[in-house]
């Protein structure tokens, strides 16, 4: 039996943040949908494309729409730009001596924070990489003997420029696996451009006056709805069978991790309640999956990465639709 | 772990089509054409063709995954020693386990075989090249068997093969290029075979039509030779044959050809009560089923004549003979004009192999009574009857081969023969009789053949003389001191019967089996003007010092002899087939003969009105009864009550439980009840007044079903069958409306699909069931009409379906989803939409696609056929 889910209300929720994000990046619901289920999945999100398509403005409208508290004053935004040079007491801050008190105490660095932009992530160095990782996995920050406990919300919307570009550090697989879902952020159309392109001097404008319209609490209490969404056995059993078909396909090299099962698993419901659902069906799977998977995989060739998952998708969907009601 | 492929099922399926399809026609084609050569074959080219199917089909699947080709070989030795061991662990008798190692050998050679091509086919690029090659040289070996030459054969054994060679060579180049995600796949390959095609086919019209000539002489022998082709056995001859139910007759008739086919088992058991006058010497005698009359110079067969003059050949149906009554024919004694040195003589048949409704007995046969095998041999003999012949004194199996050293025998056969020379012509015998005996082609195939026997028997004065020179010559030697004339089985001649079979027998070989030297000896007996035929049936070796009189006989002992007529003395036995020394008769194990039953007191023939198999009683209607061996008739059936407790039944197929007798089956009860010995019958009784005298319950110890349409009538429609050509036209209109009946039914096969889901979605009440059945429904119809869901979700594939045909099948869609990943119970209004969509969206999107549209595409068996298969990534 579902848990009982305030589905109403956090649709609202969900209606209103959308909404308010939509007044500034247009043209771009999927991408808002995909991040809004990486942040109701306590999840974190990397964004990949070219310099100059929104990511950026994307993780600042986001901010800005949630207050920290409930009198709307603001969550805690920080945003790091990642550069070669970048070293990892930057992120998490240092220890500085206070010359009155004659100790050394501890300047937190920008991570403590609840939304955090890691701009061009693949710029870093890998040692700067890890150490932000880190703290995403573990949501606490570790400095000598001291554990500093992040924030109920944090959520990381990481941007990163295409492999191919130079001066880029690729994430390994292993970090790649911390983000619960990688989106291709791409160009809006060609009717939307040209609206963007109007409101040109409006953007900045726009970006200023956005309204907080939730609250963190309201986010927390989201995050708490979105464990209670509903989701079927056989819809378990589907992303068990993807995970283990991108083990056995032949032209994976690397297939899925069980943690990685586990975030499918979150990420669809998620991706349920944000489309205003309080179950998982095959539309979800459907449209999650690559998502979820693709930069976890490492793929024999260029083909195969069009193809792989695709047809294990398919293969699983095709059972899925022939099934009949069981429950 | 997955194995990976190395070629799409695309590619497996033309293989297996264009390459190997075409291999394995080739294949049997040649084994067939071995079969005729070799006996160790033994005629089973189907059965071998399989083997070799098998081979090269599962190679050809198995290759097309990343299977390494040492280690997979290895292991199928692996599995051939294994089966090899395990094989012979389980045979018992010695012949058995030869038979089936040899079985196996051949099975694991062309298995092998069939596999290294299935893999060549499929990984090598240069084996179709050597494969060729290899057939080739197989053909050259096969060729060079066959003795006379002539172009027919070199074409017949070398343009298959060579057209294959090249279609397989330029075929498994085509595949291996081809690309087969190519969307025109079928196409491209369609395309291309076609041509091949026409250019094979202008080759294959051009060489036609310069050995043209040679070609037409084909043709005419191949009309011949399909007149008696014999189904199933290769163009091999036995001298018996296989009835379908296992048992063994004799052939009515016998072709010329290039092997016989001999077997080991045992047929029948005999007893025989003919002995030399005055001693206990048995005195044995060839056992003859037919006579072949006529000789057809068309087909260069020996045949049966029913129209034959005088008929002698009693050939009664043992198994329509109620048991212990008998059929009597004395015309044949009348028939056989030989009223000089004969004698009656009484033979019993226990038939182990030999067909029931077989009848088998020395000439001349006139009397036959079936008679019950006793309890413990039942399981060794299925039936047996007592057969009297007219047996002239100078018969014998003795006298009618040579028996050089044999110093008894040889007196004796002077005696005979000193006999039979009081026979000096045959003008007194009848014309018509004289002349229809005598009779042979006029073809001038036959001059050299009369020459021959004029050359052979010119010394020899009287007709019998003349029949020994003959045996005689067949028996000399030649300059080197070497016998003349070998026997052999398989003479090496091509199957194909020609007119101077004989002839190349006589002159050129000079090998062959029984037939060939009876055919040969008979048409030389007829150009001297000396009535014969030929007999064939079985020849009888003495084997038995422990039971005299007793003679076994096994399925090679099956033969064709001479019969001469002599005016007086009748139709006398002659063999001059010479002994075979390559394989000596192995002396087959004397065993015990059948034991004599008691006679029977009382037997009863009729209709069963009742019976009942607990208390063991049975009513019988009987027309006819034999009692103490006297026979008698009423027109009335009279009923009578028998008590079966005792009884065992028979059937023609052996012995069977009371259970099978069934109310209204003809049966023959027999008994041999003491406390009948007692009862005897005057010479006024009647049936009736018999049926006072008994007790009652009669009590029956041996009952015989008869059955109504006996295994004689079963083969008489067999032959028919046979003779009466084949309606090729009705043949073709048959296949063609069992293709045209299946090709409809798969096109219909998407609507009968759709008729079922229509339904099931119509009638269904329960919301989940009728809202399953709905959404398969539509979601089969849409894909029917051209709207597959490839691999769209469930709610982008409702939406393209709704901006498509302005529908409301999202909502529908999301309904069943909730239904079907949800445990959340459904809303009135989720409740009516599952209820009320089904109906008007069917209609809805059928009204908006154009009749003529929706019926080709609904028809269309590849879209039912991507619906079910799981949807593939495209």
């Amino acid at each position: 039996m579902e848990q009982q889910i305030q589905l109403d209300q956090a649709l609202e929720n969900i209606q209103k943040l959308v909404d308010n994000i939509e007044t500034v990046i247009r043209g771009k619901r999927t991408q808002i949908q995909f991040i809004l289920t990486a942040l109701l999945a306590k999840g974190h999100i990397l964004m990949e494309d070219n310099p100059g398509t929104g990511k950026t403005v994307m993780a600042k409208t986001l901010a800005q729409s949630i207050s920290a508290k409930a009198d709307h004053t603001g969550v805690n935004f920080k945003r790091i730009q990642f550069t070669p040079d970048l070293l990892p007491m930057d992120l998490i801050g240092s220890h500085i001596f206070d010359d009155i008190k004659k100790e050394f105490i501890f300047k937190k660095g920008p991570l403590f924070c609840n939304v955090l932009l890691a701009d061009e992530i693949n710029r870093a160095s890998p040692k700067v990489q890890s150490a932000l990782l880190e703290c995403m996995a573990e949501n606490q920050i570790t400095m000598g003997d001291i554990t500093y406990k992040l924030e109920n919300l944090f959520f990381t919307i990481a941007t990163q420029n295409p492999i191919e570009m130079e001066g880029t550090y690729p994430l390994p697989a292993a970090q790649l696996d911390r983000f619960f879902i990688k989106i291709i952020f791409g160009y809006v159309d060609e009717e939307t451009e040209l609206d963007i392109y109007k409101d040109y001097l409006g953007i900045e404008s726009n970006l200023q006056h956005i309204q907080q319209v939730l609250s963190m609490d309201e986010i927390l209490f989201l995050q708490g709805e979105t464990e209670k969404v509903f989701i079927h056995e056989e819809i378990i059993k589907a992303v068990r069978n993807i995970v283990w078909g991108t083990r056995k396909h032949a032209d994976i090299v690397l297939g899925a991790s069980t943690r990685s099962g586990i975030t499918f698993l979150k990420c669809l419901k998620a991706f349920a309640l944000v489309n205003g659902r309080s179950f998982v069906t095959e539309d979800d799977l459907k449209l999650i999956t690559s998502a979820v998977l693709d930069h976890r995989l490492i793929y024999r060739n260029k083909e195969a990465k069009q193809k792989a998952i695709a047809g294990i998708l398919d293969a699983e969907l095709a059972r899925l639709s022939k099934l009949n009601i069981g429950n | 772990m997955a194995i990976g492929k190395i070629h799409s099922w695309k590619k497996v399926v033309a293989q297996v089509i264009l390459l190997g399809i075409p291999t394995i026609v080739l294949a049997c084609y040649l084994l067939w054409d071995a079969n005729r050569l070799y006996n160790i074959l033994q005629n089973d080219w189907i059965k071998q063709g399989s083997y070799f199917a098998g081979g090269i089909v599962v190679s050809m699947i198995f290759y097309s995954y990343r299977f390494r080709f040492i280690a997979t070989t290895a292991l199928l030795f692996l599995i051939y020693y294994g089966a090899y061991k395990i094989l012979g662990n389980f045979n018992v008798g010695e012949f058995d386990a030869f038979f089936a190692s040899v079985q196996f050998l051949l099975f694991a050679v062309l298995f092998s075989a069939g596999w290294l091509t299935g893999y060549g086919f499929s990984r090598s690029r240069y084996y179709t090249v050597f494969w060729s090659v290899f057939l080739l040289a197989i053909q050259i070996i096969v060729v060079s068997k066959t003795s006379d030459f002539k172009a027919g054969d070199i074409i017949g054994a070398f343009a298959p093969v060579l057209a294959y060679a090249f279609y397989i060579i330029f075929t498994a180049e085509l595949i291996r290029n081809m690309n087969e995600d190519e969307t025109h796949f079928g196409w491209f390959i369609t395309k291309r075979m076609l041509g091949f095609g026409i250019v094979v086919l202008v080759l294959l019209l051009a060489l036609l039509n310069i050995f043209q000539d040679d070609f037409k002489a084909i043709e005419k022998e191949w009309g011949n030779a399909q007149a008696n082709y014999d189904k199933g056995k290769g163009n091999s001859e036995s001298m018996t044959k296989n009835n379908k139910d296992g048992s063994v007759s004799n052939k009515d008739q016998t072709k010329l050809t290039s092997s016989l086919n001999k077997g080991k088992r045992l047929v029948f058991v005999a007893k025989l009560d003919n002995f030399f006058e005055g001693s206990e010497t048995p005195n044995p005698l060839y056992f003859t089923a037919y006579y072949y009359t006529k000789f057809d110079t068309l087909t260069q067969t020996f045949e049966i004549d029913t129209l034959m003059p005088d008929n002698d050949l009693f050939r009664p149906d043992p198994s329509k003979i109620p048991l212990l009554f008998a059929k009597k024919d004395s015309a044949v004694i009348k028939n056989s004009h030989s009223p000089l040195e004969h004698k009656v003589v009484t033979a019993e048949v226990y038939k182990v192999l030999l067909s029931a409704d077989e009848f088998i007995a020395p000439s001349t046969a006139f009397f036959c009574q079936p008679i019950p095998v006793s309890n413990e041999y039942k399981d060794q003999y299925k039936s047996a009857y007592r057969a009297k012949m007219w047996v002239s004194n100078l018969n014998s199996a003795y006298f009618i081969y040579n028996p050089a050293g044999n110093q008894q025998l040889e007196q004796f056969q002077e005696q005979r023969f000193e006999a039979l020379r009081t026979v000096k012509d045959f003008n007194e015998v009848d014309k018509k009789f004289r002349d229809y005996y005598t009779f042979m082609p006029s073809n001038a195939d036959y001059d050299s053949l009369r020459t021959l026997a004029k050359q052979i028997t010119i010394n020899a004065k009287t007709p019998v003389d003349k029949m020994i020179a003959i045996r005689d010559y067949f028996l000399s030697k030649d300059e080197f001191d070497q016998p003349l004339f070998k026997y052999s089985d398989n003479p090496g001649v091509p199957g194909i019967p020609s007119a101077s079979k004989l002839n190349y027998f006589l002159f050129e070989t000079r090998k062959g089996y029984c037939a060939y030297y009876a055919g040969a000896t008979l048409f030389m007996l007829r150009s001297l003007g000396i009535p014969s035929r030929l007999a064939a049936g079985f020849l009888t070796i003495d084997r038995s010092s422990k039971n005299p009189g007793w003679y076994w006989f096994y399925e090679d002992q099956a033969h064709a002899w001479v019969q001469i007529f002599f005016p007086g003395y009748g139709w006398i036995d002659f063999d001059t087939t010479v002994p075979d020394v390559n394989t000596q008769q192995a002396p087959q194990p004397d065993e015990t003969p059948p034991l004599n039953m008691q006679d029977a007191y009382f037997v009863a023939d009729g209709t069963v009105t009742e019976i009942d198999t607990v208390s063991k009683r049975l009513k019988l209607d009987v027309n006819r009864i034999l009692f103490h061996d006297k026979d008698y008739e009423t027109t009335t059936a009279q009923n009578i009550q028998l008590d079966v407790s005792l009884a065992t039944v028979a059937r023609d197929t052996g012995t069977v439980t009371l259970g099978a007798i069934k109310k209204g089956m003809h049966i023959t009860a027999a008994s041999y009840a003491e406390a009948l010995k007692n009862i005897t019958a005057s010479d006024n009784d009647s049936l009736p007044s018999i049926f006072n005298k008994l007790i009652k319950p009669v009590p029956v110890d041996q009952i015989k079903i008869i059955d109504p349409e006996s295994a004689a009538q079963q083969k008489k429609k067999e032959a028919e069958a046979q003779q009466n050509p084949t309606d090729w036209i009705k043949v073709l209109w048959i296949t063609l409306s069992i293709i045209a009946g299946l090709t409809l039914l798969v096109f219909l096969t998407p609507w009968f699909i759709w008729q079922y889901f229509n339904a099931a979605a119509r009638n269904s009440r329960d919301t989940k069931l009728k809202a399953f059945n709905s959404y398969r429904a539509c979601m089969y119809y849409l894909n029917q009409i051209g709207y597959s869901r490839t691999n769209f979700g469930p709610n982008e594939y409702a939406r393209m379906i709704d901006s498509n045909f302005r529908t409301t099948f999202s909502s529908f869609s999301n309904v069943y989803q909730k239904l079907k990943y949800s445990s959340l119970p459904l809303s009135e209004r989720e409740n009516e939409t599952v209820q009320t969509f089904y109906r008007p969206f069917i209609s809805n999107v059928s009204k908006q696609v154009p009749l003529k549209t929706r019926i080709s595409r609904f028809l269309n068996i590849y879209n039912t056929i991507s619906y079910f298969a799981q949807s593939k990534n495209k």
